[in-house]
């Protein structure tokens, strides 16, 4: 049973848009999600063109303008935000990371961690 | 041919009121900027420059991720400019444009304009620093910290391009002049034009076509103090730190890069190498320990203090 880790409630992520997180408190966000209506796509906040680097440009800032795809900060690669998958630029044919979630009955949302290493499985 | 380095950068960027904001709070200022973008200037005048990618009259996108649409280079006089248009007409279009200034492509397609330089000169002091043995550089009672010191860009000191043909590319611009000053095998040249003494005004990094583009941009701030104090101010508007603060090894600048909007990296940087014909290139395999003589990371401010937790009272016990 993997262990969860509270992130935010789901009214507090506004439809379309995206957020960082922190949820392993290593002082910089790690997840980004972005939310459609009741559906979350969570990703590790890391563009696979490094491998570990941190994809906003400013906290919260994972989107493009018209907040149809993840935009990575740091060369401005794009991603489909439903796959995960690059489409243009240094990470072409790579893909994010996906981060398994769930949102309780109460409106909870939560990552779920792998208990062994308390890290994202 | 007396190039001195980029006057100006232009993207056709996404989002233009995100990028005006990033860009104002990097530290430029706006000039006649609107709603469809604008002109974003250091103390010297160079410049930022951005528009909506989709308005009519852009050079057109490299097709790429990169928004950058085109280099304008300042030169130092009439000559310098006409010398340069001489030497690209040899073997390509070169177009005159009404504003006196000229544009062609480079060999892998970057769009490239030249001009008489609009820098305006400065004249101002550098960091001070005081040290054992040296002559003071700040006299008794000169404070050197200063809580709201404003910062601000002096002059646009470099550019990175990705290209596919490191080695074409630098053919290229060795026909304006440019010469290497360092190299990191695995990535590419330092190029410093002849006009300016600075180690490098461009740096090239070899990679795939698809990610053909600017790889970061960056401006000569006053000193390392001022590298660090406003990358400071800049994390703490919540923009994300990407690398550095640090020092890099060739050329010496410290630096300090940042993500961006504009599809690019965004550095401050201070204190570069200059350099004259009389130096000889060094040259070492690419890695982390050849990028940089050291590495920091921000972390928020913290003070040690007082007694520990268990001791709040200090009083000795019986």
């Amino acid at each position: 049973m993997p262990q969860s880790v509270f992130l935010c409630r789901l009214d507090e992520l506004p439809d379309g848009e995206s957020r960082g997180f922190d949820p392993l408190h290593t002082g910089r966000d790690t997840v980004m999600i972005v939310r459609r209506g009741r559906v979350l796509f969570a990703y590790r906040d890391a563009c696979p063109h490094h491998g570990t680097t941190p994809m906003a440009w400013r906290k919260n800032s994972y989107l493009n303008a018209a907040g149809t795809r993840i935009v990575c900060g740091a060369h401005g690669a794009q991603f489909d935000i439903a796959t995960g998958h690059c489409t243009l630029g240094p990470s072409l044919g790579q893909s994010l990371t996906p981060v398994p979630w769930v949102v309780n009955d109460q409106g909870d949302v939560h990552l779920l961690l792998d208990p062994n290493q308390e890290k994202f499985p | 041919m007396k190039i001195i380095g980029p006057d100006a950068l232009f993207f056709g960027v996404d989002d233009v009121t995100a990028c005006a904001q990033y860009l104002t709070d990097y530290g430029l200022e706006g000039v006649g900027v609107t709603a469809s973008g604008g002109r974003f200037e250091a103390l010297d005048g160079t410049a930022v420059i951005i528009a909506n990618k989709d308005d009519g009259g852009l050079p057109p996108a490299m097709g790429t991720a990169s928004m950058l649409r085109k280099t304008i280079y300042g030169v130092m006089d009439t000559q310098a400019l006409q010398a340069v248009a001489e030497e690209l007409g040899r073997d390509r279009p070169v177009r005159r444009l009404s504003d006196g200034s000229i544009e062609a492509e480079d060999d892998m397609g970057f769009l490239l304009g030249f001009q008489v330089t609009m820098r305006r000169k400065l004249s101002l002091p550098a960091e001070a620093v005081n040290a054992p043995g040296a002559p003071a550089r700040r006299p008794a009672n000169v404070v050197a910290v200063d809580d709201d010191a404003v910062v601000r860009p002096r002059t646009l000191s470099h550019v990175v391009y990705f290209v596919p043909d490191a080695v074409k590319a630098e053919g290229f611009y060795a026909r304006l002049g440019f010469r290497c000053t360092d190299r990191l095998r695995g990535a590419g040249p330092f190029l410093r034009p002849a006009g300016t003494a600075d180690h490098h005004t461009l740096f090239l990094i070899q990679t795939p076509p698809f990610m053909k583009g600017v790889e970061h941009f960056t401006f000569h701030m006053g000193g390392p103090t001022e590298v660090m104090l406003a990358g400071t101010r800049f994390v703490n508007k919540g923009y994300q730190s990407f690398w550095g603060p640090g020092r890099h090894k060739f050329g010496s600048n410290w630096f300090w890069y940042f993500n961006s909007p504009l599809g690019c990296h965004v550095e401050y940087d201070a204190d570069m190498d200059l350099h004259d014909e009389h130096w000889v290139a060094r040259e070492v395999q690419l890695s982390a320990d050849a990028s940089q003589l050291f590495l920091f990371q921000h972390r928020e401010k913290w003070v040690p203090s007082g007694p520990p937790p268990g001791a709040a009272t200090g009083v000795p016990k019986g």
